[in-house]
């Protein structure tokens, strides 16, 4: 079936459109204009906006620390969230379905799962299976795990990294990996209770700089798309953007991603000894070309933080809304789940609003900018429309200020931040930016090959709620959105990389794990006869 | 052994299927109890719960809820099997039920492993007989009675408190509190089928107070019948664990309100699938109500099931994914020779189709 939008706004910067035309697909592809082609149906969406679908780079939907939170907080499926006055009807993007549901509303159409852990992989992809309507895929988590440690204390070289990286992408289906406080779980194992850039993890000698050095050279060159995926030591400590820009030193030029930067961009000035560094970590972000970075915007209202950096969120505890938590420590990272309430009247909360407004608007490039709350850390990805606003108007941004402790504002630089995204700005960060990161040359634009993945938002005022509930969603070609309701819930795909190893791996891992823990490696490997859902991955290529 | 029946005349797949979803569609509430089968079996359940408006509850739920009722009350700090295995220098064994609850616990807990040096063993009220093969593990008290009014004394010395002089064991007690801080990776493992909300409740608490200066987790055991899977399942469907309805639509989750028992026995309830994929089992209730049975054959049950259709075992007669107890993790198991049986995914997928499609809201 040929189908045409007819006469929208079309944003489609990876192809330089910005202005009014058609957008043609057939059989879930976009495809050209044919010549005196008819269509077999038109949308007329003069005067709406239309994008490719967006893609969220670092969303935490799925897995076993996700679920353990959702065991942890029964109450939070109840919970409308809040967000400065404004209450979504969303009771709680909490379970598959509802996320599948909310995320394509908002003409979402693919998300990453950022922090699988390799033995909970099947678990994992399992959620994310019963996630409909967007495709997925998975960053697995390396970095404390013995096996690694062991390699660079043997000093066994770039070979050994890259086939044990391989086969863990192989085995845990992943789309490529991501460190979490490297070494801080391995060492917090061994009672250390704070772990920066060059503390050493007691058991290997080795430190969190060489953990992440050594991962980050060995992706680079088995020429994965998705560079390293680094979440920083030292996360929401005050001062702690030294770390960052000793980790954004430390990268030497190479690929390199830093997760939910806003958690990082935090001084020691002013009367309470915390404030936002958000605009020095904007220069030097905006001085390293290699680097990309998400923000993890934080906004206010209930929420719970869910990450495998366990040794911070040990640390976190007891700063737990509600008081009750989970501190697992796991195979390698494990979690630490740690709910938590954004206050609006809380000096701490409205810095780290701020430095996360910041980050996006000190940014000069929206390539190397992404579109994070690093849900449901930061916020639940339902707070998304409230951001776009935000960064659409900035008299919004000064009304929001008014609301806040004014002492908090002055140290911070946002007030005298003017800048407003475009709508073009909005699709790079959102679409084009994110499909190139990840190496997925058929999303995230509008050309013909395509897939027809499809966003048409109509335009109003309130940019809040146009963002929220887009006008049509086309999926692979197919209607499933109209006026934010969902009409069809077809089941996506998960997308992996499948780099080539070497083939003494398979007997090395095999041995390792039945000297180490007495079990074949095998429960680990994700099966596709496991998943319970036809043809449920497709492989994305390597770079050449 | 493959078959169906209707009451307890042999029956065609199609006709036993049939009935079932008849029953189920005349039913003002349905549940459905049981549930010990795989991932697939319990997303099957879960989803033709949501379709009919049951209430979905296993048989295992209360010891599940134990736990729960911990975690969700203060929080808990727990690790792996692994860790436990490879890291845990000194192991605090809590109450009975422990090897009836994980059977491979002496190989994988008791052994020495490859990465520790030593590693001491302190079992708190065992059951008769748990720790017989094993002369290296120190046992204190034998009354499980005892164990929240020891717990709470070892807590107590713990944090440099007085106690009681009637608490049992105190001299043992007082040695352990002076032990427990000094293990480097100490961990306390239970198994919430033998031990109540308030002993488990204190030894997590215990565990979060030696965390203040060393390293201390917890290794919470789970019950059989697949019951961790099925929770995991539970919770990314609905939000919720077990003992979740969706008779009015959304899931709403009471341990009180949704457990299936009470709900058959009280007479709320008024069909029920019952599931245990695992072996041949009836349900506890003492009240009647029309069964359909998900299990092996009809010999478990006292008066014939309205339905009943038989189910293999799940990684022995059909590919399965379950909850693996030596890595607290699900895992896949590939079957090669397929018996000549169908899954409890298979069969609820059935009854699923016979059903009206729900007009979509
Ligand atoms: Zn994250």
């Amino acid at each position: 079936m040929l189908t045409r939008l007819a006469g929208g706004h079309i944003v489609d910067p990876a192809n330089g459109r910005d202005g009014v035309g058609d957008v043609w697909f057939r059989d879930g592809r976009l495809v050209a204009p044919p010549e005196n082609g008819r269509p077999d149906e038109t949308y007329d969406v003069a005067g709406m906006i239309v994008m490719a679908g967006a893609i969220d780079i670092h969303s935490h939907i799925a897995g076993s620390n996700e679920n353990l939170g959702r065991l942890l907080l029964p109450e939070q499926r109840y919970a409308a969230f809040e967000h400065a006055g404004h209450v979504t009807t969303a009771k709680g993007a909490w379970t598959t379905a509802e996320t599948g549901r909310l995320y394509a509303a908002m003409g979402f159409t693919t998300v990453v799962e950022p922090a699988v852990l390799p033995e909970h992989a099947l678990h994992a992809h399992l959620e994310l299976a019963d996630i409909p309507i967007i495709d997925k895929a998975t960053l697995t988590v390396l970095g404390n795990d013995d096996f690694l440690l062991n390699l660079l204390r043997r000093r066994e070289g770039g070979e050994a990294v890259r086939d044990y990286i391989a086969w863990t992408l192989a085995t845990s289906r992943a789309l490529g990996i991501k460190v979490i406080n490297a070494g801080g779980a391995a060492a917090f194992k061994d009672n250390v209770r704070s772990f920066s850039l060059d503390d050493v993890v007691p058991e290997y000698g080795i430190s969190s700089r060489a953990i992440f050095k050594a991962l980050q050279k060995a992706v680079h060159e088995l020429r994965l798309p998705h560079p390293l995926h680094l979440h920083c030591n030292n996360l929401g400590i005050p001062g702690n953007v030294e770390t960052a820009l000793a980790t954004i030193q430390a990268a030497e030029g190479l690929p390199l991603h830093l997760a939910h930067l806003q958690f990082y961009g935090y001084g020691k000035e002013g009367p309470r000894g915390f404030s936002s560094a958000a605009a020095r970590l904007a220069d030097a972000v905006n001085a390293a070309k290699h680097l990309t970075i998400d923000v993890g915007q934080v906004m206010f209202g209930q929420t719970v933080t869910i990450s495998a950096d366990v040794l911070r969120q040990f640390n976190a505890r007891n700063g737990a809304r509600p008081k009750k938590w989970i501190i697992l420590d796991g195979d390698s990272n494990g979690a630490g789940i740690v709910p938590y309430a954004y206050r609006a009247n809380d000096f701490y909360n409205a810095v780290q609003w701020a430095a996360g407004l910041e980050l996006f608007l000190l940014i000069n490039d929206p390539w190397r900018v992404f579109f994070t709350t690093d849900h449901p850390n930061g916020a639940p990805f339902t707070a998304y429309p409230d951001i776009l606003a935000l960064l659409l108007d900035r008299s919004l941004r000064a009304e929001w200020m008014t609301k806040l402790p004014k002492e908090a504002i002055e140290v911070t630089t946002l007030p005298s931040i003017g800048r407003e995204y475009t709508l073009n700005e909005i699709a790079i960060m959102t679409r084009a930016a994110p499909a190139r990161l990840l190496g997925l040359r058929d999303r995230g634009h509008l050309a013909a090959g395509a897939i027809a993945d499809i966003a048409v938002y109509a335009p109003f005022k309130d940019k809040a709620a146009m963002f929220r509930n887009a006008a049509f969603v086309f999926k692979s070609g197919e209607l499933v959105v109209r006026n934010g309701n969902v009409l069809h819930q077809p089941f996506g795909r998960t997308l992996n990389v499948h780099p080539a190893r070497g083939r003494a791996i398979e007997r090395r891992m095999r041995d390792y794990y039945e000297n180490r823990y007495g079990l074949s490696p095998d429960f680990m490997t994700v099966a596709d006869l496991a998943i319970g859902r036809p043809d449920p991955f497709e492989t994305v290529p390597c770079l050449s | 052994m493959a078959g169906a029946w209707i009451r307890d005349k042999p029956a065609t797949l199609e006709a036993a299927t049939k009935e079932a979803a008849k029953l189920l569609q005349a039913s003002r509430m349905p549940l459905i109890a049981g549930l010990g089968t795989d991932v697939a079996g319990a997303r099957a359940a879960i989803a033709l719960a949501q379709q009919i408006g049951a209430v979905i509850d296993h048989m295992h739920s209360a010891a599940l809820l134990r736990d729960l009722d911990v975690m969700r009350e203060s929080g808990m700090m727990i690790t792996t099997p692994n860790e436990a295995r490879l890291r845990g220098d000194l192991l605090l064994l809590v109450g009975a039920g422990l090897v009836e609850t994980w059977p491979e616990i002496s190989a994988r807990l008791f052994e020495k492993s490859s990465v520790l040096n030593s590693r001491r063993i302190v079992w708190l009220c065992p059951s008769n007989g748990n720790t017989e093969a094993h002369s290296d593990i120190e046992t204190i008290g034998n009354n499980p009675r005892n164990l929240p009014v020891m717990l709470a004394a070892l807590r107590a010395r713990c944090a440099g408190h007085a106690v009681r002089n009637d608490t049992p064991d105190l001299r043992k007690i007082d040695a352990l509190a002076s032990e427990l801080p000094q293990a480097r990776f100490g961990v306390a493992v239970w198994s919430a089928a033998e031990n109540d909300a308030l002993t488990i409740e204190m030894l997590c608490g215990l565990v979060k107070d030696l965390n203040a200066t060393t390293r201390f987790s917890g290794l919470p055991l789970a019950p059989g019948n697949d019951a961790a899977a099925v929770q995991q399942v539970s919770g990314w469907m609905t939000g919720f664990p077990v003992r979740t309805g969706f008779g009015r639509g959304d899931p709403e989750h009471d341990p009180w309100r949704f457990d299936g028992v009470r709900l058959v026995d009280t007479g709320e309830a008024d069909c029920a699938l019952w599931i245990s994929a695992y072996h041949p089992m009836a349900p506890p209730w003492k009240r009647e109500v029309p069964i359909i049975a998900l299990t092996n054959g009809l010999d478990c049950f006292d008066r014939p099931p309205a339905v009943a259709i038989s189910v293999g075992q799940p990684g022995t007669d059909h590919d399965s994914v379950e909850y693996l107890a030596a890595t607290g993790t699900l895992a896949f198991s590939r079957v090669t020779s397929r018996a000549n049986v169908m899954s409890v995914a298979d069969a609820i997928g059935g009854i699923a189709a016979t059903l009206p499609v729900p007009s979509p809201c």
